[in-house]
């Protein structure tokens, strides 16, 4: 096979990798030409950044072997990674906000060989990069002042500045506009050319057939091949993504809805953030799905709602009755819940127990007047709760830090049915969560609904959101654009609204 | 199924595991019996209601620093508002009946926290920040109302308060008395009341108790203004056992208190801590000045001493961790 050894840059072969006892990927081979664009393709959670953070060495593999240039390496840490030539834009931005666009282009440079810094030539040399780039940064600003797209920019001129010969970009779209997103398409053809093999990882599979020389999808850790885009379209692409019937992850709806709304929002806009003019409702037993991209005010729009962030004007009208929830006490005091997409840092307790975790919102009920606990009447609640959710514990004293993704999602959830609420924003229900567990969280929202609850899920994850949802609206610029009744659903219309498109 | 997963709660862990999981009350009997061999006064009533005498002001600071430092917050004021509010407790004893005395001096120091609570929780100002200013100015206000020098008690009101702080009850001191029974009101509280809970919850994942609506606000003013008032009930048990209220008292009190907190296991990120086992740090630390005063090693050595146990009570803790 002396041909391939010329023909491939990188060659990642039979790579395994398990964090504790969840595999993420599984004996994947994945090969990237010279000079080609290569498009990396999954669901969420299906272990592409897994498999680029051990090319550029953030992961070690557990088994398997890479091979870049003919020669095996072993990356033990990014930098190492960055001086092979393997430069990467992650999805999260890793600037550094106080320092300047220059010194954050330069950062890995810094102090590495020099006693003294030419701050000008480095100022200048960040310029021409940004300039050849074709936007308008200037390079001696500080990054903290920058827009998104602009520090997206900067981290692809980052990536850039190094002698680069692969370059792995994570879904580095989101935050473009579309002339944004053809600049960079520019720039990545003319990238290619000179030779650097791209990695591109994203979900709009248009842009991959738009852009893309080959692509490889990988489904639970398994790579379920790959093949020159040419060779296929997006249907054939789609079919080796989801690899299995739609309606064998999402469990059938049987539930009546309700005819008046029980959770309304009217021209809701925010005091701080880009959400504005919002308005929809809820019926009881209904789930309400909120799409959009990265960016669009999803997030902020159930934070606002939730009084997490400030309004400026709108009103909340709960079983027609207007309701104020300035903050999260009075949120929660009319029974509305928040399951936050930050788990760790927002949703779940860490260091305290699983029962500590669940009555934190429910003390009203456990507890007499001078604020003491009935105990009995707690663990009667908490143990009832762990039973009907299956969160997979020996004990209602395990700290939830030492819990599984899925686990950790039950039991915040759990805090919200403790108190029996009303309305429930999930937002991310299934963010880094298994597959099995994402079943289970999908009955429990369908169990939810079904007592009457009004259910609002947002997700990134367009298959769930489909799946789950009884209808749909779109997010686009801090708004909702439009919505998708049920016989409307499908990614392309979705993303038509994400966009700002009308539909087709 | 409920059954079950509550008895497996029981399961029974190694001695070394026990050790390791106690290893604050290890240290503290380690300590005890270290002591007695090693000194033959030690074990006589008088050292140990001295002892006890001794650590019974810094424990009630060390149970409201421990509240704090729960919150995931610092109390920096505490040291110097027993100065304060010492010297604020022998002046009005001189003027004003006993109960009144003990009242306002109560009030003053829930005020005072009060202070630093509002500036930290409503201000969103870094507790290290706002107390060390209440420290400074309390410490200032001492000297101030003082005029520089001790105030004496001349009236029966301090007069009654001197005897019962240098008295004891079954054999155990009058204000250590105090002191414990400040501990099991803490302890109770933060096991079984909702106000322990959330002062946990808020130290362990502030955001996340907001996200929860908890009042997190109103919880960490109240942490200091419940440590200022706590610091008030050490500055009139100190006051009274020396018949006197002087500026100088409390001096560097707030480190041993945030000591105590740490050899207990308390954890300064908040979120983890326990009023029995912050008794046992204030014990520990107690029993170090103690042995050392009865082998007769100056208090230099002494407070070298001091900081290697808290390197050693800390260490001990990364194994329970793992």
């Amino acid at each position: 096979m002396k041909n391939s050894e010329s023909e491939y840059r990188v060659e990642m072969t039979g790579i395994s990798k398990s964090f504790g006892v969840v595999s993420v990927l599984d004996g994947v081979d994945f090969k990237v030409k010279h000079g080609e664009i290569h498009a990396l393709l999954g669901e969420n959670g299906a272990g592409k950044s897994t498999l680029v953070k051990i090319l550029s060495g953030v992961h070690q593999k557990d088994t398997g072997k890479i091979v870049l240039n003919g020669e095996e390496i072993n990356p033990k840490n990014t930098h190492e990674g960055q001086v092979l030539g393997i430069s990467v834009v992650y999805q999260e931005l890793s600037l550094v906000n106080d320092l300047s666009v220059a010194e954050n282009i330069y950062l890995h440079k810094l102090g590495a060989s020099k006693f003294w810094m030419n701050w000008k030539e480095i100022t200048k040399n960040a310029q021409e990069l940004i300039d050849s780039l074709g936007f308008k940064i200037d390079a001696s600003a500080t990054v903290r002042d920058l827009s998104i797209v602009q520090k997206q920019v900067v981290e692809i001129a980052k990536a850039l500045s190094e002698d680069t010969k692969v370059l792995v970009l994570d879904e580095p779209t989101t935050v473009f506009d579309p002339t944004d997103t053809q600049k960079l398409f520019e720039n990545l053809f003319k990238l290619k050319e000179k030779g650097i093999s791209i990695i591109y990882i994203s979900h709009h599979l248009e842009e991959i057939i738009k852009i893309a020389d080959s692509v490889t999808v990988l489904r639970d850790g398994v790579d379920t091949g790959s093949m020159a885009v040419s060779e296929t379209d997006t249907d054939g692409i789609i079919h080796l993504m989801i690899g299995r019937e739609l309606k064998d992850l999402y469990p059938t709806r049987n539930v009546e809805i309700g005819k008046e709304p029980i959770f309304e929002v009217k021209n809701l806009t925010a005091k701080d953030t880009l959400v504005h003019d919002v308005s929809f409702s809820v019926r009881p037993g209904e789930v309400l799905g909120i799409a959009g991209l990265g960016g669009s005010g999803r997030t902020e729009t159930a934070k606002l709602i939730f009084g997490a962030d400030k309004k400026k004007s709108g009103t909340i009208l709960l079983n027609g009755k207007e309701i104020n929830t300035n903050t999260p006490v009075s949120a929660v005091g009319h029974q509305i819940g928040f399951v936050s997409e930050d788990r760790k840092e927002e949703g779940v307790f860490l260091p305290l127990s699983i029962r500590r975790n669940i009555s934190v919102t429910s003390f009203d009920s456990i507890s007499n007047k001078c604020g003491f606990i009935n105990v009995n009447n707690e663990y009667k609640n908490v143990l009832g709760l762990i039973e009907k959710l299956n969160v997979k514990t020996p004990s209602s004293e395990i700290d939830v830090k030492n819990l599984s993704g899925g686990n950790q999602q039950k039991v915040a959830l759990a805090k919200w049915l403790s108190i029996d609420s009303k309305v429930i924003i999930i937002d991310e229900p299934t963010r880094g969560v298994d597959v099995g567990a994402k079943i289970e969280i999908y009955n429990l929202i369908n169990e939810v609904a079904k007592k009457g609850v009004g259910v609002v899920v947002i997700s990134s994850d367009m298959p769930e959101i489909m799946g789950i949802a009884d209808r749909i609206l779109v997010m686009h610029e801090g708004t909702f654009y439009g919505e998708l009744p049920k016989e409307k659903f499908s990614e392309e219309n979705i993303l038509r609204y994400s966009i700002g498109e009308p539909l087709k | 199924m409920a059954l079950t997963i509550k008895k497996q709660l029981s399961s029974p862990g190694g001695v070394l595991k026990f050790l390791v999981k106690y290893n604050t009350i290890f240290i503290f009997i380690l300590l005890v019996i270290f002591s007695a061999l090693i000194s033959d006064v030690f074990f006589t009533s008088t050292n140990l209601s001295n002892l006890l005498k001794q650590v019974s002001g810094i424990g009630i600071i060390s149970i409201g620093m421990l509240i704090v430092i729960l919150t995931g917050g610092i109390d920096l004021s505490v040291g110097s508002m027993v100065a304060l509010l010492a010297v604020t407790f022998a002046i009005l004893v001189n003027i004003i009946v006993l109960p009144l005395a003990i009242l306002i001096t109560l009030s003053i120091g829930f005020a005072l926290g009060s202070v630093s609570g509002y500036l930290v929780a409503y201000q969103k100002m870094a507790p290290f920040v706002a107390t060390l200013a209440l420290m400074t100015i309390a410490r200032g206000l001492g000297f101030i109302y003082s005029k520089g020098s001790p105030i004496t008690f001349k009236t029966p009101g301090g007069e009654f308060m001197s005897n019962f702080a240098n008295n004891s009850t079954l054999g155990i001191p009058n204000i250590a008395l105090v002191f414990f029974l400040i501990v099991i009101l803490v302890m109770v509280m933060l096991r079984y009341n909702v106000f322990g809970r959330l002062i946990i919850a808020i130290g362990s994942n502030e955001e996340a108790s907001r996200l929860s609506g908890i009042k997190v606000n109103k919880y960490k003013f109240l942490v200091y203004a419940i440590s200022g008032a706590l610091a008030a009930t050490a500055a009139i048990i100190v006051a009274s056992r020396t018949n006197l209220g002087s500026p100088n008292m409390g001096m560097a009190w707030e480190l041993d208190a945030i000591a105590a907190v740490v050899i207990g296991g308390a954890s300064l990120n908040g979120g983890k801590g326990t009023a029995i086992n912050t008794l046992m740090g204030v014990l520990i630390l107690g029993l170090i000045g103690n042995i050392l005063n009865l082998l007769n090693v100056p208090s230099y050595p002494q407070q070298v001493v001091k900081g290697a146990i808290i390197i050693f009570a800390v260490l001990l803790q990364r194994f329970e961790r793992k």
